[in-house]
């Protein structure tokens, strides 16, 4: 019932407050008076009139205390007092209030830059209209891939079946004209490459993402300048030769100059043309990683050759599945309408594209329909764990943060018991005194929270440059209201229990002058114990976190690759498809490259491959050899490699041997398995002189296993072959044997590439260290993260025990004192003392241990080398703790053991 | 003094919307209207009247204005709002249904059982 007219007079209260409350003594002042001058009507003095007046009245300030109660605003009038009583009594104590919010302003503004990554990351939606009307197609299919070629995300189900985004270009044409549910599909390359652009003769490395014609209209993405791409630019392959650029290219290459419309960009030697620019909202359909140019995919020949590599070559064909398919759903149409007006379709064109013999049974190949609102979600699903496992070790350091200011408010608060036991003495309630207290606390929270919100604005791209991730963190009234929710939550925790402690003041005691009383010296010790508990607990999870994440860098990097990354250098080189137009020619530039560069003094061998080792690419086949009688569709990986490249990269040739100059393009195929291989797919014979997939490739060598993609995989079974004999790709990774070191020999390189074709850029120059560092990024940002963060955790526990040590030593002065005095060694109380912080330490570690086992099954896919319970971690974290317990608490263990018993007894 | 009796738990404010229906009135006015009107035989607590009278007003039943008091000096008049004499109405109409059950309840003797 008339809330309007409640919240109107609320408002008035608040806003007006001064001026009502004179009023509100006006009034009462009135009617003393009035009562007054009636009672001297009947006789009575002035004097005596006004004192009966007021007798009668009753208590003036009770009463004015319950007519704002009755409009509601006695609440806020109370808090605006304790929130001035509060920011006065912290003034006081500036070097607490510092050292308060700086400790909150680091655990708030690491949550808050955290989160604001996370959020984005993992939650956004993509900046376009409408984005829930968008869906992804994926496909599954119980076992093995069932095309010849595939690539962007691919995963393998637990029950063995094989998922991917990724669709044949036949398949998303005959997609998009069967999808009557759908406004429109479009289609993308499922990966992004990299290009040499190269603008007013300055040649860099930027990505592509090649799309279908309908992309921007799909997606409904507006164009900033210029014009978007269209469906007539897609229309011949090769042809269309036209870009739209991002607005962060568009930055920092045109100075966002109207200019650049119309501009000319060679991509790999092939002159394009600029014709719009993206908005800085839209960085591509994948959050998280935004191309530098959008191309037509009929491009793809020019930007991403690599994709029909083997095959036929032609978007036609079939067995390449390359494309992410994305549509928008007409309104009101459901997924399951959707899926039934495109299965036909897809069913039909996948029986007849999918004619490989090797698998009959495409029709189980099931079409899936999924919400397309964020974008792909494969990055996601990549950086989700790594999220994950950064808001955890944020949240125990907010938590860290909370237990130690807990502790310092639990020691003001001691200090303060005299006040307290004041004000409950003239009658303050002890839900008042209750609210003060936490009043007080809410300030420092929202101190720390306000500095925490600019810590993580002015962090929040800190993670994701870590990682290279090149999204936009959006920082918006999401993050600020989670800023303010932890703050919020922060204050009660760490000042809860230091208020609920101030009602229980004993007002006899904390009226006496010395304060020293048992009962609350013992409440207060126990509190102070489970908070020194609470923070050894978290330090052991960090220390853990922090061991088994630096045992997993460590690990990795000393795992046996099984080659030698010593001294090698590494550059990317691209052959523009114009001038090296066939594959002889290619072949013939290759080998003077290599000789060339093997010339440099310092050089000791050089070799080229289509994968660089450890850089995250690879490509599998099938290997079937020659002969067998039941086929069994047996997958391989496979490296395209110059002659030298096993000398060179170190991978030793058990048998046979490896390439050499006398395998040429017309010379028999010839290829290197390795023993992986040879084991599975030739157990009991020989497998030098076998040949195999029907084109009489000959094995004519057996060399070491050596891990191919990245570090944490073992090495998969895979063969060599050689790049004179397979020509196919024009792009290659340089590896280079030095004997000084490799970073010197960079312009003698530059020079020796350039001696052959000025042109020619080489990109991508560093060592296969630097390489291998480079896939290591998340496993040493975590490592560094959590052992910073535990180092501090022990530092602030160690303060905590010997804070907690030094209260009880001094609360027992007089106790210790008579001890000694009936004769205790000074072993025994040294041991009183110590035993107590052994307890603590004990209490924490085994607490932190469960809290750590628990949590570690989340870390368990990060790990290398080491299961999450690992004895070492944890027995190691437990014995740093508790040693820096017992040392800690060492200080105040001798000083109780050197009390003299005379001036202890006269202590009190 | 000894005949005055206290107020019934809750009447206070009904009262006072009674007191203010006469004519608009300042605190110490409603106070002694209240009193005329039962004849000096209820008794008030001065001071309790103003938070009662704030929360009338806070509910939006009666208005506050501030004007000149027959002394000539300034005081806080307050009168009914179109809200408040509805109110009024229907807890007068409530009252007297009460009044005249629990009247009827106590007549009650023996034989009409």
């Amino acid at each position: 019932m008339n809330l309007v007219a409640r919240f109107r007079s609320w408002l008035k209260w608040i806003v007006k407050g001064r001026k009502l409350e004179a009023e509100m003594e006006a009034e009462v002042g009135f009617h003393i008076e009035s009562y007054a001058a009636d009672l001297m009507g009947k006789g009575l003095s002035q004097q005596e009139a006004l004192r009966q007046a007021r007798i009668e009245f009753g208590g003036i300030e009770a009463h004015k205390d319950a007519m704002r109660a009755s409009v509601g605003v006695r609440w806020w009038a109370e808090l605006g007092s304790d929130l001035r009583y509060g920011a006065r009594m912290l003034g006081k104590s500036p070097g607490f209030t510092v050292v308060a919010v700086c400790s909150l302003a680091l655990g708030i503004g690491a949550n808050t830059a955290i989160f604001s990554t996370t959020k984005t990351i993992l939650l956004d939606s993509l900046s376009v209209p409408h984005p829930e009307q968008l869906r992804v197609l994926r496909w599954e299919f119980p076992g093995d891939q069932p095309m010849h070629s595939l690539s962007g995300d691919v995963e393998q189900t637990k029950a063995g079946a094989t998922t991917s985004s990724s669709f044949s270009y036949p398949v998303y044409e005959v997609l998009s004209q069967h999808g009557e549910t759908f406004e429109s599909l479009a289609a993308f390359e499922n990966d992004i490459p990299e290009v040499v652009a190269s603008v007013d003769g300055y040649a860099e490395s930027v990505s592509v993402q090649l799309v279908s014609g309908d992309f921007f209209s799909t997606f409904q993405v507006n164009v900033t300048q210029g014009r978007a791409l269209l469906p007539s630019d897609d229309v011949v392959a090769g042809g269309g030769s036209v870009a739209v650029i991002s607005d962060a290219y568009w930055e920092w290459r045109f100075a966002r100059s109207p200019a650049a419309i119309g501009k000319t960009i060679e991509v790999n030697h092939i002159p394009i043309t600029v014709v719009g620019v993206a908005p800085p909202s839209f960085t591509g359909p994948r959050p998280g990683r935004g191309p530098e140019m959008f191309m037509p995919l009929s491009m793809q020949p020019i930007v991403d050759p690599s994709v029909y590599e083997g095959t036929s070559g032609k978007h036609e064909d079939g067995e390449v599945w390359w494309l992410a398919v994305v549509g928008r759903l007409k309104p009101h149409a459901t997924d399951t309408q959707a899926l039934a007006s495109l299965e036909g379709g897809f069913a039909q064109v996948v029986k007849t594209t999918l004619t490989s013999k090797r698998h009959k049974d495409v029709e189980r190949l099931r079409l899936m329909i999924e919400p397309g609102n964020r974008g792909l979600e494969k990055l996601r699903n990549e950086l989700s764990e790594t999220m994950r496992v950064l808001l955890v070790v944020v949240g125990l350091v907010l938590l860290l943060a909370c237990a130690n200011l807990a502790n310092l408010l639990l020691a003001r608060s001691a200090s303060r018991k005299r006040e307290w036991s004041v004000r409950l003495a003239i009658g303050a309630q002890r839900s008042r005194i209750m609210r003060q207290a936490l009043t007080e606390s809410m300030i420092l929270a929202l101190l720390g929270g306000a500095a925490g919100l600019v810590l993580g604005y002015l962090g929040r791209n800190l993670v994701p440059r870590v990682l290279h991730q090149t999204a936009p963190v959006h920082f918006d009234w999401r993050v600020m209201a989670f800023t303010f929710a932890i703050s919020l939550l922060a204050g009660l925790l760490f000042g809860g229990f230091p208020a609920w402690q101030a009602t229980r003041t004993d007002v006899n005691s904390g009226l006496k002058d010395t304060g020293h009383t048992t009962t609350g010296g013992r409440s207060k010790a126990l509190v102070g114990r489970s908070l020194v508990v609470v923070q050894v607990c978290i330090s052991m999870v960090l220390l853990i976190g922090a061991g088994l994440f630096l045992r997993t860098l460590h690990n990795l990097m000393h795992s046996d690759r099984g080659f030698q990354s010593e001294h090698l250098l590494l550059f990317d080189l691209g052959l523009p498809e114009t001038q090296y137009k066939t594959e002889v020619s290619r072949a013939a530039m290759f080998r003077q490259l290599q000789a060339q560069i093997g010339a440099i003094p310092g050089v000791k061998t050089v070799t080229f491959s289509g994968h660089a080792l450890l850089a995250g690419s690879s490509s599998t086949t099938n290997f079937d050899p020659d002969g067998q009688k039941f086929p069994q569709h047996n997958h391989a990986w496979r490296n395209i490699v110059g002659t030298k490249f096993f000398e060179t990269v170190g991978i030793p040739i058990m048998a046979g041997r490896g390439f050499n100059d006398e395998d040429s393009e017309s010379s028999p195929k010839v290829a290197v398995i390795n023993l992986r291989l040879a084991r599975a797919l030739f157990p009991d014979e020989n497998p030098i002189g076998k040949t195999f997939n029907s084109e009489h490739i000959r094995i004519v060598g057996i060399c070491g296993d050596a891990k191919f993609r990245d570090l944490r995989m073992d090495p998969p079974p895979t063969y060599y072959t050689l790049y004179q004999q397979f020509a196919a790709g024009n792009s290659a990774t340089f590896e280079a044997k030095a004997v000084v070191d490799p970073a010197s020999l960079t312009g003698a390189i530059r020079d020796a590439v350039r001696s052959l074709d000025r042109e020619l850029p080489i990109t991508n120059v560093r060592t296969q260290d630097e390489q291998i560092d480079g896939t290591l990024r998340r496993e040493r940002l975590f490592a560094t993260l959590t052992s910073g963060f535990g180092v501090l955790a022990l530092l602030l526990a160690s303060i905590g025990i010997y804070g907690i040590m030094a209260y009880t030593v001094s609360g027992r002065t007089n106790e210790i004192g008579i001890r000694i005095a009936l004769g205790a060694q000074t072993g025994q109380v040294l041991r009183t003392v110590l035993r107590e912080a052994w307890w603590l330490a004990l209490a924490g570690v085994g607490v932190g241990l469960i809290v750590a086992l628990a949590m570690s099954r989340l870390i368990q896919s990060m790990l290398y080398g080491l299961r999450p319970n690992d004895p070492i971690t944890s027995a190691a974290a437990a014995t740093l703790l508790v040693a820096i317990a017992l040392a800690a608490s060492w200080i105040p263990a001798r000083k109780a053991a050197r009390i003299d018993p005379i001036h202890a007894l006269r202590h009190e | 003094m000894g005949k005055q009796i206290d107020l019934l738990q809750g009447t206070l404010d009904m009262l006072i919307l009674k007191a203010v229906s006469l004519g608009p009135l300042h605190g110490y006015g409603v106070l002694l209207r209240i009193q005329q009107i039962s004849g000096e035989q209820l008794e008030i607590q001065q001071g309790s009247l103003y938070p009662a009278l704030y929360r009338l007003e806070h509910q939006g039943w009666i208005a506050s204005e501030w004007g000149e008091s027959d002394n000539n000096r300034k005081a806080k008049f307050y009168s009914l709002t179109a809200n408040g004499r509805r109110r009024l109405h229907s807890e007068t109409e409530k009252w007297n249904r009460m009044a005249s059950l629990i009247a009827s309840i106590l007549r009650t003797t023996s034989e009409q059982i």
